[in-house]
């Protein structure tokens, strides 16, 4: 019946579709070379269907953002935009400014093919505000296989301490230990992935829900600060300001060892023809064994146009349908949304990807979902202070961190 | 009068009233869309305790002070220099003023090239065999603000430079025939003498310096989006930030009122005179 | 023995003594340093990459290519749109033109006004519209997004360009009033005696006689307006972006390696419409500057 339903409701759409101009003008942060070819996937299903896409691409996640919300503001949104999934958008809903998808959401049954996670995070008042398209996973290690060789070891670093023994001899090997891009965004994405491996998965989301000064003083926590503070040295000189896939690139081309980055990376080693296990390596380690999960969604503003609507609803049916979910994914690095999707096509790192992800102990979500873009700026702005000041201790970052903590909301 | 109208309705309503609706707003907790929830003065407090406020004014006060300063002393010695009846002193002026015309984003743009660590002027410098430490002074968060200062100095000096031209130009002639007579030696003369009277001249340089250096947006846009870290967020950024991004318009409008306030306090001195200068004149 | 040109510092000296040449030194060592980011702009942008990495920054171009400059106005990439800056510098364009207009205009008409018809409320207005001209744009952007788009004007060329000519009435009425200043109160007084009204004595006596103003507050307005940044960013539109704006874009867009050499074209094609205003226009330029700055 459902399946019925879905069938019905889809020829509704293309019809109601066919007499309406389907254009739509989606703004979306992904400028890279991986992240470009899985935007041009979207493009191509929606163009299939029927629709003009009219890319409104903004290089770098924050201006991207600034850009969406100004024009939201302004009166004048885009027919879709993106955001992560979590509470970032959530002063729009608050405000009135998003339409839900309830409609196709419910005919096409996505709540019974997405993790409850995500469900809760993307719902309001009981209804669904945004198109899921995929779910990444955050904090991998990514590794040239022949900078490893060159540096005379033998395997991947699974503790912290091998991973510094490792690096110092990376570095006398006259390699980058750490490829890494600095800014806000990205220094304080690091910090997760430290925070998670060496605190564990329930004193991390803690920290980052609860945001309990005390929780700063557990050893533990601690011991990531520590561990933070060290890693700054095995970064180069180039670092600040260096866009993320720049980073990425000095693995590709065998200059620096590791990149701790998202499965987004992995678009960039398939753009660049490489293959996993091949040329280069990912690994969940230093730590423990788990994932920070985070995702991208695509919001609808409230336009007061009938051919828009038209438009949004037809996106929200191709971003979400199983074709276009797996070579998106397969383009972007990430895994596809929904748990119906056959990902046996899928390469290695992917397929050990979704194998964690359905183990709830070991998922944990990331900051975005359990605080405001406001409090995780503040955050940002204190951990990229820390990364960049060679003379501030981990027990400075602390300090930092309760002020933030305190003060934003 | 009719015809003064438009502009009438652009003061009131855009000059005054959107200060005064920004305000407004600084006192509540709007966020995305303005909600007129009064909260007093927490949003300023908010700021007082917000470490990236904190340096970000912290940044804006050394960026000022020394871009005032460098603009000062270059275009000073820039006019004092082309004054002293040299040839070619069109052309000195041009070279030294065309930077003005330039858009300060096209600054950015070439000096972050400049200033890139691999590749640019300190690797060629170091070629030519001068000894400029090696790491890229963007790189380094505490040498980064004074890049910034150079790229704007490079941009402002021939502005103070004109500036102070045409207010030696205006010194009482008689007072050069008068210290040749004494025989007093030609810099004395400068430092005593002609710099006191061009004070009108520095007083506007310093303030129009100033009052830039509070707006600076558009430099940091171009070349440090306000890294490494934080070491050259300015106000203006903050502003725009939260206002869009971080989507917290009542801290945003909060910051902008204390911009205001501190642009105020740049232009009492200058007003103070001048009103003063015009009531004498009556 | 002819006599020298007396002047305010005695005659020119004929002799290079010490302090001449320390004078043409400093002058030329200065000049240098100003010119250098000139040079190296233009350098860099007509090198291949390949030269680019060797990091010879002073260096003329071993093979000098013309290819970053095609690139730069039409295929340099900001994200996915791949269509250099030309588009930008239509936008500009578009934007400057009727704002220098229109701008000028209503300054010239607010200093004539101010000038000689005095009428109540006139000085304070005229001092509200100067401190007005000081204030950070920050503290109006908010309320002017939430005006703009309630009249629908956000994002759209009108609306950029209305607030292009708001923001540069202070400047302009300030010029054309200190003008005015100038003109001798008699011929005022001698047109209205002959029964002229308001619009008569501006369109027929003093119009003609602001010609020079004109150029001048011209000459600033555009390079004012065409170097903007904030107006652009947020209140053109995804269709009317000027060129500073897509500059930025470019050179800061995260998308791959940087191509320096169409950076830098990108940067100086920019700047090349104030740079050729600048350079052919000379004295002009300067007067507008003193004009604003120094006021009584």
């Amino acid at each position: 019946m459902k399946t019925l339903l879905a069938a019905l409701f889809s020829t509704l759409i293309t019809s109601s579709a066919l007499a309406a101009d389907l254009t739509a003008k989606v703004m979306h942060p992904w400028t890279s070379g991986g992240e470009a070819a899985a935007a041009k996937v979207f493009a191509d299903q929606y163009t299939a269907a029927g629709g003009t896409w009219i890319d409104m691409a903004v290089a770098g996640n924050d201006a991207q953002l600034a850009a969406s919300i100004s024009s939201i503001m302004g009166g004048t949104p885009p027919t879709a935009t993106h955001f992560n999934t979590g509470k970032p958008f959530e002063d729009l809903v608050s405000g009135g400014l998003l339409r839900d998808v309830e409609a196709i959401a419910s005919s096409e049954d996505w709540r019974g093919v997405l993790p409850k996670i995500i469900v809760d995070a993307i719902t309001a008042d009981g209804k669904i505000m945004a198109i899921p398209v995929n779910l990444q996973t955050e904090n991998w290690l990514w590794y040239s296989k022949e900078v490893l060789q060159k540096a005379g070891l033998t395997g991947v670093p699974k503790t912290w301490p091998e991973f510094f023994e490792a690096a110092d001899k990376i570095k006398a090997a006259g390699f980058i230990p750490l490829a890494h891009g600095s800014n806000s965004f990205w220094d304080r994405f690091l910090f997760q992935k430290v925070l998670v491996s060496v605190a564990g998965p329930e004193l991390y989301l803690k920290v980052l829900s609860d945001r309990d000064p005390a929780l700063l003083k557990d050893p533990k926590v601690v011991d990531a600060f520590e561990t933070l503070g060290k890693l700054r040295s095995y970064v180069d000189a180039g670092s600040p300001g260096r866009p993320w896939n720049d980073a990425t690139n000095l693995v590709i081309t065998n200059k620096a060892a590791f990149q701790i980055m998202g499965d987004w990376a992995k678009g960039e080693f398939v753009a660049a023809g490489l293959k996993p296990d091949v040329e280069y390596g990912c690994s969940l380690f230093p730590g423990d064994e788990v994932v920070i999960m985070s995702g991208d969604v695509f919001v609808l503003p409230k336009i007061d146009n009938a051919d828009a609507t038209a438009a949004q609803d037809l996106l929200a049916h191709v971003m979400f349908a199983k074709e276009t979910q797996l070579q998106f994914n397969i383009k972007k690095g990430s895994n596809p949304i929904r748990n119906d999707v056959d990902v046996s096509s899928m390469d290695a790192c992917a397929q050990h990807a979704a194998a964690i992800q359905k183990d709830p102990a070991r998922l944990v979500p990331n900051p975005q979902f359990v605080m405001s873009n406001d409090m995780l700026g503040a955050i940002s702005d204190v951990v990229t202070k820390f990364w960049n000041t060679p003379s501030m201790s981990p027990d400075d970052l602390a300090k930092g961190l309760e002020g933030a903590f305190a003060s934003a909301k | 009068m009719l015809a003064m109208s438009p502009t009438a309705l652009f003061v009131f309503g855009v000059y005054i009233g959107c200060i005064v609706w920004t305000c407004a707003i600084s006192f509540t907790s709007s966020r995305i869309l303005p909600n007129y929830e009064f909260v007093g003065l927490s949003q300023y407090y908010r700021l007082m305790a917000t470490e990236r406020w904190i340096v970000s004014v912290h940044n804006m006060v050394i960026y000022g002070i020394a871009y005032i300063g460098g603009c000062l002393i270059i275009g000073f010695l820039l006019a004092v220099f082309i004054d002293q009846k040299v040839r070619f002193e069109n052309t000195f002026r041009t070279i030294h003023l065309f930077p003005y015309a330039l858009s300060f984003i096209v600054t950015g743009a070439v000096w972050q090239w400049l200033f890139n660590p691999t590749m640019g002027l300190e690797r060629a410098l170091n070629e030519l065999g001068l000894p400029v430490p090696g790491i890229g002074m963007l790189s380094n968060p505490h040498t980064a603000i004074y890049a910034l200062v150079i790229a704007s100095v490079w941009q402002g000096a021939g502005l103070v430079m004109i500036i102070m031209l045409s207010g030696l130009r205006s010194v009482d002639p008689d007072i050069w025939k008068a210290t040749r007579v004494e025989g007093i030696p030609h810099f004395q003369t400068y430092l005593r003498i002609i710099l006191p009277e061009l004070h009108p001249a520095v007083l506007t340089s310093v303030v129009m310096l100033g009052i830039a250096a509070v707006k600076i947006y558009d430099l940091v846009a171009a070349m440090t989006q306000g890294g490494p870290g934080i070491a050259t967020e300015v106000p203006a950024k903050f502003v725009m930030d939260h206002l869009f991004g971080r989507a917290n318009v009542g801290l945003a409008t909060a910051a902008a009122t204390l911009m205001l306030i501190a642009v105020l306090c740049l232009l009492t001195p200058l007003l103070y005179l001048t009103y003063f200068r015009t009531r004498r004149q009556q | 023995m002819k006599p020298s040109p007396h002047n305010a510092r005695g005659t020119k000296p004929q002799r290079l003594s010490i302090a001449r040449i320390g004078i043409y030194v400093f002058l030329v060592v200065s000049s240098a340093f100003f010119i250098l980011p000139l040079y190296v702009m233009v350098v860099t942008s007509l090198k291949p990459m390949a030269e680019i990495r060797l990091g010879h920054l002073f260096a003329l171009p071993s093979s000098p290519t013309f290819e970053p400059w095609l690139t730069a106005w039409s295929s340099a990439c900001r994200g996915l749109t791949c269509d250099g800056v030309s588009a930008g510098f239509l936008n500009s364009v578009k934007i400057t033109l009727p704002a220098v207009t229109a701008s000028i205009g209503l300054g010239a008409i607010n200093g004539y006004a101010l000038s000689f018809w005095k009428f109540r409320g006139a000085e304070f207005l005229f001092a509200v519209l100067l401190i007005g001209a000081f204030m950070p744009l920050q503290v109006f952007i908010y309320p002017l997004v939430r005006i703009s788009s309630g009249v629908g004007l956000f994002g759209t060329l009108p609306g950029v360009v209305l607030l292009h000519i708001c923001f540069s009435m202070p400047l302009m009425t300030l010029l054309f009033r200190n003008f005015y200043a100038t003109i001798p109160v008699d011929l005022f007084k001698a047109a209205r005696v002959d029964g002229a009204g308001f619009w008569v004595i501006f369109l027929h006596v003093m119009l003609p006689l602001s010609v020079p103003m004109i150029a001048v507050a011209a000459l600033i307005q555009t390079t004012g307006t065409w170097n903007d940044y904030i107006l652009g960013l947020i209140f053109a539109g995804s269709d009317n972006v000027p060129m500073t704006v897509l500059l930025n874009n470019v050179v800061n867009s995260q998308f791959g390696e940087k191509q320096y050499n169409v950076n830098m074209a990108a940067t100086i094609l920019t700047g090349l419409v104030p740079l050729i205003l600048y350079f052919s226009s000379g004295r002009w330029f300067v007067r507008g500057i003193t004009a604003g700055a120094v006021k009584g």
